[in-house]
């Protein structure tokens, strides 16, 4: 299982649809069996949406593992969870559904916990070095793992604070000494992973993840419907977060005056952004929110409803941005006790150079080259590589045979065939064939 | 060590599309070979430059990376129009890309200064109407 997602060997049929769709080239159908090479993957989800088999599936845990005889679990609730159905977004209308298929929500903690997130960005951004910036969201981990993997050199410029929905369940414990396990809504593989594979912290605070598709699916079966269930007057600041751009709404409020941010979503786009923020281009920048799903994570992989419609609710709401005395005070406590801090720092996912030594990685990266030049160059796929680039580094690196690729196999196997005529003719002795 | 291992790219005239892929192609290749990230990094940037440079004045040109023991070099020649005037060239917020490619966004002058700024060595030659070429050296320690 690699950063949550789960491949059905039995279901996979060696089509390579899945490697094309990856970002970073991760992916390799070998034998005619699709896996993931874990160093170079990001839990974006990509190669789900591109598998048509459904061999690629998110690796969220069993149903019945979950409860393992208990009647009720506690839940954290992921922003897009609040848009699956009919009724606007809001937590007080999951309740009730939620509470009959046995899942508690840990209400209450959602609205401070994302507000506290979001007022530790903004003090973040005011004591900032002008060299760090831009400073980068943490909040989705596939983003953080691209950063990791390929923009090492950008690892200063995230924020070091916590994912609301990571430190919201310390918060509640604190607050309820409970000890029961924590089931997170998870809108991705990366929220997966954020659950069995954490970056800032050792243990993650919750035990179990559950895709968001999946709650939708029992609420909706036990036939909840629209009912007569009306707009509230207010929308909660923190479902914001679920659609791009509401990070920098929320953090901006903590703010006296305007924050200079850009936000994007959508693999390419953040992709192209941290290369140009490496690059130097945006320096006078101070935060980026980005995400690695188009309109954020409404938009992940893990969810059951349209990110359109989840779109228009969640723009439909009216959200009141300032903040009550009683809330500020609140927050400020909170902030001192500094719950929201990230508790490891992020480290680079250095790729595995080619050799040990530098001069041992150039003669391998000049064979590499080699190999490369005599390869088609045409990036068909059929070899289970994403590219004839990406098929030379796996024969370098031992993972491949050159005749993996069809147009060397085709070659080799016309020359032996020409090897073996010419051997023929050379055969004295012809023997008679039998009739009988 | 051996021969130095030699990248070359075709940079075509006002291909903004393409704008950043020697760059990244540059960095990924330097990586493999385990190189510090702040190093290919900064040659990554002195490309990202050279590349948007050819792009934008030299009317499209050649650049290679030649990586060798103790250095990597970046050598970029185009048959451009040359820079009149190299000093003035090198000032931070000195540009002479046309208005419409600054309508663009680009050739706000960081270029040269920021090839500089990447570079332990940067040595250019230039005559006017025939063209330019930049050998930037970055010392891998
Ligand atoms: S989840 Fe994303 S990074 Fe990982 S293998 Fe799939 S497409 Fe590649
Ligand atoms: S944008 Fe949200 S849903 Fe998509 S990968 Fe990131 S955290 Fe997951």
């Amino acid at each position: 299982m690699a950063h949550g997602i789960r491949v059905l060997e039995d279901s996979c049929r060696g089509c390579v649809n899945c490697i094309k769709s990856c970002p970073t080239e991760a992916m390799r159908v070998i034998h005619g069996r699709a896996h993931i090479i874990e160093e170079l993957c990001i839990a974006c989800g990509e190669c789900l949406r591109n598998c048509r088999h459904r061999a690629l599936q998110l690796a969220e845990d069993p149903w019945e593992g979950i409860f393992n005889n208990k009647d009720t679990v506690a839940l954290m609730v992921d922003p897009s969870l609040c848009t699956q159905f009919l009724w606007p977004p809001n937590t007080d209308f999951l309740i009730g559904p939620l509470r009959d298929i046995g899942l508690e929500p840990i209400s209450g903690v959602n609205s401070e916990a994302f507000d506290l997130a979001a007022l530790a960005v903004s003090r973040a951004i005011e004591s900032a070095d002008s060299k760090d910036m831009p400073l980068i969201s943490t909040y989705c981990p596939a983003v953080v793992r691209l950063v990791q993997i390929r923009f090492p050199e950008l690892l200063k410029h995230l924020v070091p604070v916590e994912s609301p929905l990571e430190f919201g369940i310390d918060l509640w414990r604190i607050r309820t000494q409970q000890k029961e396990s924590v089931v997170l809504a998870a809108s991705c593989p990366a929220r997966i992973a954020m659950v069995h594979d954490p970056v800032g912290r050792e243990v993650s605070s919750a035990e179990w993840a559950v895709s968001v598709a999946r709650l939708a699916k029992e609420i909706r079966s036990r036939g909840y419907a629209k009912a007569e269930i009306k707009a509230p007057a207010e929308g909660e600041r923190w479902v914001q977060w679920g659609m791009l751009g509401g990070e920098t709404l929320h953090v901006a409020s903590f703010m006296n005056r305007d924050l200079n941010a850009i936000a994007v979503s959508g693999i390419r786009n953040v992709f192209d952004l941290l290369q140009e923020v490496e690059l130097g281009l945006h320096a006078e920048v101070e935060f980026v929110e980005a995400r690695i799903c188009d309109t954020g994570c409404i938009g992940g992989i893990g969810n059951a409803e349209s990110r359109f419609l989840s779109q228009r609710k969640i723009r439909s709401q009216k959200v009141r941005w300032d903040k009550t005395a009683s809330e500020i005070e609140v927050l400020e406590k909170l902030y001192r006790a500094r719950i929201w801090e990230l508790q490891r720092t992020i480290e680079p996912i250095n790729r595995l150079p080619l050799g040990e030594e530098i001069s041992q990685a150039m003669e391998k990266l000049k064979e590499m080259n080699a190999v490369y030049a005599e390869l088609p160059h045409i990036d068909c796929g059929a070899c289970g590589r994403p590219s004839c680039r990406a098929m030379a580094e796996d024969i370098i690196r031992g993972r491949g045979e050159v005749e993996d690729c069809i147009f060397k196999l085709r070659k080799r196997i016309s020359g032996l065939a020409e090897e073996l005529l010419l051997l023929s003719r050379r055969l004295v002795h012809t023997v008679v064939e039998d009739k009988h | 060590m051996g021969e130095p291992i030699m990248l070359e790219f075709e940079v075509k005239p006002l291909d903004f599309l393409a704008a950043g892929e020697a760059a990244e192609r540059v960095k990924e290749t330097l990586k493999t070979l385990g190189l510090p990230s702040s190093i290919c990094r900064r040659a990554a940037v002195v490309a990202y430059e050279v590349e948007m440079n050819l792009v934008i004045h030299g009317g499209g040109g050649h650049m290679v990376l030649k990586v060798e023991e103790g250095q990597i070099t970046i050598i970029a020649v185009d048959k451009g129009p040359g820079i009149p005037d190299l000093s003035l060239a090198m000032q931070e917020g000195y540009s002479t890309a046309p208005d419409y490619i600054r309508e663009m966004g680009f050739g706000a002058g960081m270029g040269l200064s920021n090839i500089k700024r990447n570079s332990d060595e940067l040595e250019i030659e230039t005559e006017v109407g025939k063209g330019t070429k930049l050998v930037s050296i970055i010392y891998i320690k």
